[in-house]
């Protein structure tokens, strides 16, 4: 027998359930099931599909418009929901995801885009907004959380860590880069050194830390504490890292590359504690042969993502995990010479799914050629608000800097009520 | 050991010296002058100890020895003012200050054109000449890379290529203070102050220069064509008008260039074999103008970097922002600061000397109850983070590296810690290109709970700190010995007790290399207190 198919997309002339019962039967029995009392927690997964995926090649398609490019839409396991023929593993997990179809971020620059999509806010000279990694950091993990707060999991070897994505929240929220999915150089204990050693000489670090900052305490001096307070949880987790130990079937349909293998380890870092994962796949930025490179990049997230989306499922954790597909922005429905599309901010959209929000749901509609959107528009604002609530968070909550309060979201975007369950 | 015991406990009575340094007195008038409650409000001094590990990381890159804190320790008279001149005229003070230039102008990037040693030989040789640091600025940018013996100051433009918006932005952010990248395309949208003009009239000084690979050196070095203007067009300007600019400083007015017949241009006109030199040269007058119409911007951006270095934060911050909407701190400082660098002719040894001796500097960090923004007011010192090389020397001397090596020459000894040092540094920098910034990462905690490097430094190795600890006559001795290696400070009675009970745990030399390894660990010894 091959590689079971994970798809649950009608393409594949099998029935959800079929699908659900091979899951059952193979690739999800091999494994042993996490803890079920460590699931209470709630946690989040974002995916973040650098460089600007188009919408029209796969949340909102619009065959045989002049804009919609080559491809078909396909139905889901949603009726009347269809998505891009790219999708036909994530067609069938579509009733666990909900679409926001009516985005307009209303900023086409990389840079400034995707500080939008990570703050939930346009950029401004007077303050620095912190990643939603990092709000979750500071606002869901335990005090003993057994992980970093934010982890990305990012291909190439040259990210690092920033404490700076953290902005005023300070720089122990800051995210901590698992580069390549590899675990971070120096994890293992010098050979001579027992870990009840390390416990040890730990401990007599951090009474002398106690006595000198009783008086001195500041954002740095916690900032540097709280990193090797981080290595230790590393080094206590490190067999997270083995995706190897995963039963090979599983290790199949998450995929052999990249980013099946960031997937599958950043699950096994949410199920081993971390309350926020970010995995980035890139590159979407597809100003030429837009409909090539989705082929082959959607080859790659479709089939990792709904595999990801039912293992999650079938360890009882998407119920409590907040998953995000997004993007700094989507591209233009005008294709453009080089059958590229180019940036594109007013009409796209993203998925989500999991904790707190309806599954099946579709909300925001864009026009005939997706030029524009007619109904629901949201911008970032309003999906910050959306997680927020899925988390069970008050998005107005605030944080004060020098007594000048900070709501943790832009106050003029209330939650998608729609998809909130 | 017990006779050492009397004069250290009684030279930890903290007490500021009275100072006639002029720059010193200066600080503190503009300091206590801005602040009618000053008197109330200031910390006292740091107690003595805390002022040599803080004077020492700041001139001379590193903690103290043992032997340095004693001496210290014991020392009677001025003994502030007495150190501050022997870490002024100590071996390594060069030998740091030129890395310290280096992080400033080179920002850590890897050599490309000119090999890093020529240019370090340069900067470390400019300062044992003690060359006002105005004519280094102004030998750098005018530096060609043609003789071999001048190759090394080359580095600032031949490492950027020579590519005129890089240099020109470069020039801008580093030795003036104004980053005026944001200029080039418009005036800058929020700086009132930085116009689009400035940043062309920068660059109209070095645009007609360029990298020259020369077939017959066969090195890279910097040729300059007589012609090439610079035009530019505001991208908010729906007319599009096309201004021209003359080399000129911002603020300054343009240098017009002087009429020259064509056959008059050149000492060698540029072709493929031959390095293009013009008569009159637009990028060697900026090395002039900078220190011309361009001494106060320079003085202004030298005396906020250097208080920045040893303060922990720019008086205009950030560095790179010095403009009339972003006011500095204390405006009176600033400017009491930018004429002390005048006045003592860009001499970096004075303004470290002035620094250093007052009162600001030397309080402590532990500020006073209910003052709020004290470190912002100059009323505590601030607590700041070790830069990477503060971080990589110390950890090597404070474990006994330089007393493992008794008996090396002071240049053969910097080149073994420059060698011993150099993964902890580049653990801690920034990335190349990117000012120093502290941002702790977990990479460099696993870095220092695991590497062997780290391992090796909690070995014994005769003479060292582990060595000597092992030698120590009991657990009091230990915690003495350690602390001070440490901490430049005596262990209090506490601290004594747990050093005491770490070495009852387990054998001699693990307690001892667990003891190191936390007290290295700590925050204790990655701030400046």
């Amino acid at each position: 027998m091959g590689v079971v198919r994970l798809c649950g997309s009608p393409e594949h002339a099998m029935s959800r359930r079929a699908v659900l019962g091979a899951l059952g039967a193979g690739a999800f029995t091999g494994g042993a099931l996490a803890n079920p009392l460590a699931m209470q927690n709630k946690r989040v997964l974002m995916i973040f599909l650098a460089g600007g995926v188009s919408q029209l090649e796969t949340w909102d398609p619009k065959p045989g418009a002049p804009t919609g490019g080559p491809f078909r839409a396909i139905p889901t396991s949603v009726p009347g929901t269809h998505v891009c023929e790219l999708l036909p593993c994530t067609a069938g997990q579509i009733h666990r995801l909900a679409l926001v179809r009516g985005i307009n971020t209303a900023e086409d620059d990389h840079g400034k885009g995707s500080y939008i999509m990570h703050t939930g806010r346009r950029q401004e000279p007077s303050v620095n907004y912190p990643h939603l990694g990092s709000l979750v950091a500071k606002m869901v993990a335990a005090p003993e959380n057994p992980l970093p707060g934010y982890l990305h999991v990012e291909p190439g070897g040259s990210g690092g860590s920033s404490s700076a994505d953290a902005a005023f929240l300070g720089p122990k929220f800051g995210s901590v880069s698992i580069s390549d999915g590899k675990p971070p150089a120096n994890i293992d204990l010098p050979g001579t050194l027992t870990s009840g050693r390390d416990d040890m000489r730990h401990a007599m670090r951090r009474k002398a830390d106690s006595r000198f900052l009783a008086s001195r305490n500041t954002a740095e001096t916690e900032a540097y504490t709280q990193t090797h307070e981080q290595a230790r949880q590393m080094i206590a987790k490190k067999k997270l890292f083995d995706t190897a130990n995963e039963p090979g079937k599983l290790g199949d349909s998450y995929g052999r590359h990249d980013f099946g293998r960031h997937c599958l380890l950043a699950r096994r870092l949410l199920e081993g504690g971390a309350p926020f994962v970010k995995v980035t796949h890139t590159n979407y930025d597809t100003h030429h042969e837009n409909f090539d490179f989705h082929i082959e990049r959607m080859g790659e997230f479709d089939r990792t993502f709904a595999t990801l989306i039912e293992d999650l499922h079938q360890r009882g954790m998407l119920s409590s995990t907040l998953v995000l597909v997004v993007s700094e922005f989507g591209r233009t429905p005008n294709i453009n010479r080089n059958y590229g599309r180019d940036h594109w901010s007013k009409a796209w959209s993203i998925a989500l799914g999991g904790q707190g929000v309806v599954g099946g749901a579709v909300v925001g509609k864009t026009n005939a050629t997706g030029t524009a959107v007619v109904d629901r528009q949201v911008n970032a604002g309003h999906l910050f608000a959306t997680y927020f609530r899925a988390l069970g968070l008050d998005p107005a909550k605030k944080h004060y800097i020098d007594q000048r309060p900070i709501p943790m979201t832009d106050p003029a975007g209330s939650a998608i009520g729609e998809i909130l369950a | 050991m017990i006779t050492m015991m009397a004069p250290l406990i009684m030279a930890l009575a903290p007490g500021m010296e009275p100072t006639r340094d002029p720059v010193a007195r200066a600080i503190d008038k503009a300091i206590s002058g801005a602040n009618p409650a000053f008197a109330r409000e200031a910390s006292g001094p740091c107690d003595d100890l805390a002022f040599l590990r803080r004077v020492s990381l700041d001139l001379i890159g590193r903690t103290p020895t043992v032997a340095e804190a004693r001496a210290f320790a014991s020392a009677g008279g001025a003994k502030r003012a007495d150190a501050v001149e022997r870490l002024l005229s100590h071996p390594d003070f060069n030998w740091y200050w030129a890395q310290v230039l280096d992080t400033w102008w080179m920002e850590r990037r890897p050599s490309k054109n000119v090999e890093t040693s020529l240019w370090m030989a340069y900067l470390r040789e400019s300062l044992e000449a003690s060359k006002p640091v105005d004519i280094l600025i102004s030998e750098i940018v005018s530096a060609d890379g043609v003789d071999p013996a001048q190759r090394g100051r080359a580095r600032f433009l031949l490492d950027r290529e020579m590519e005129p918006v890089l240099v020109t932005r470069d020039i801008s952010r580093l030795f003036l203070g104004a980053n005026l990248q944001c200029a080039q395309c418009h005036d800058h949208p929020r700086i009132e102050g930085y116009k689009q003009e400035h940043f062309h009239g920068l660059m109209a000084y070095l645009n007609r220069a360029y990298l020259f690979d020369d077939p017959k050196l066969k090195k890279k070095v910097i040729g300059e064509k007589a012609d090439g203007d610079v035009t530019f067009q505001s991208v908010f300007d729906p007319k599009k008008v096309t201004k021209k600019r003359a080399p000129g400083l911002p603020g300054a007015s343009e240098r017009a260039d002087p009429m020259v017949s064509k056959e008059q241009l050149y000492v060698s006109a540029p072709s493929k074999e031959v390095r293009g030199v013009p008569k009159y040269s637009r990028r060697l007058l900026l090395g002039e103008d900078l220190k011309g119409a361009g001494r106060e911007a320079l003085a202004r951006n030298m005396a906020n970097r250097l208080w920045a270095q040893l303060t922990g934060k720019g008086l205009i911050h950030p560095l790179d922002q010095i403009h009339p909407h972003n006011p500095a701190s204390c405006e009176t400082l600033m400017e009491s600061l930018t004429s002390s660098v005048i006045s003592a002719k860009f001499d970096l040894k004075a303004m470290l000397r002035g620094i250093a001796l007052s009162e600001a500097y030397q309080r402590s960090s532990v500020g006073k109850p209910g003052i709020k923004g004290a470190e912002e007011r100059f009323l505590a010192a601030r607590l700041r983070p070790l830069s990477p090389e503060q971080m990589g020397y110390s950890m090597l001397v404070a474990t006994g590296f330089d007393d493992a090596e008794a008996g090396a020459a002071p240049k053969a000894l910097q080149a073994k810690r420059e060698g011993a040092g150099k993964m902890f540094i580049s653990a801690l920098a920034p990335p190349a290109g990117n000012p120093d910034m502290f941002e702790p990462r977990l990479e460099q905690s696993l870095l220092m709970s695991n590497h062997p490097q780290v391992q090796s430094l909690l070995a014994s190795r005769k003479g060292n700190l582990a060595f000597r600890l092992a030698a120590a006559k009991d657990a009091e001795a230990v915690a003495e010995e350690l602390y001070l290696a440490m901490f430049c400070r005596l262990p209090d009675a506490d601290e004594k007790a747990d050093v005491a009970k770490a070495l009852q745990g387990a054998d001699k030399p693990t307690a001892i290399a667990d003891l190191i390894w936390a007290l290295i660990s700590s925050a204790e010894f990655r701030f400046i207190s």
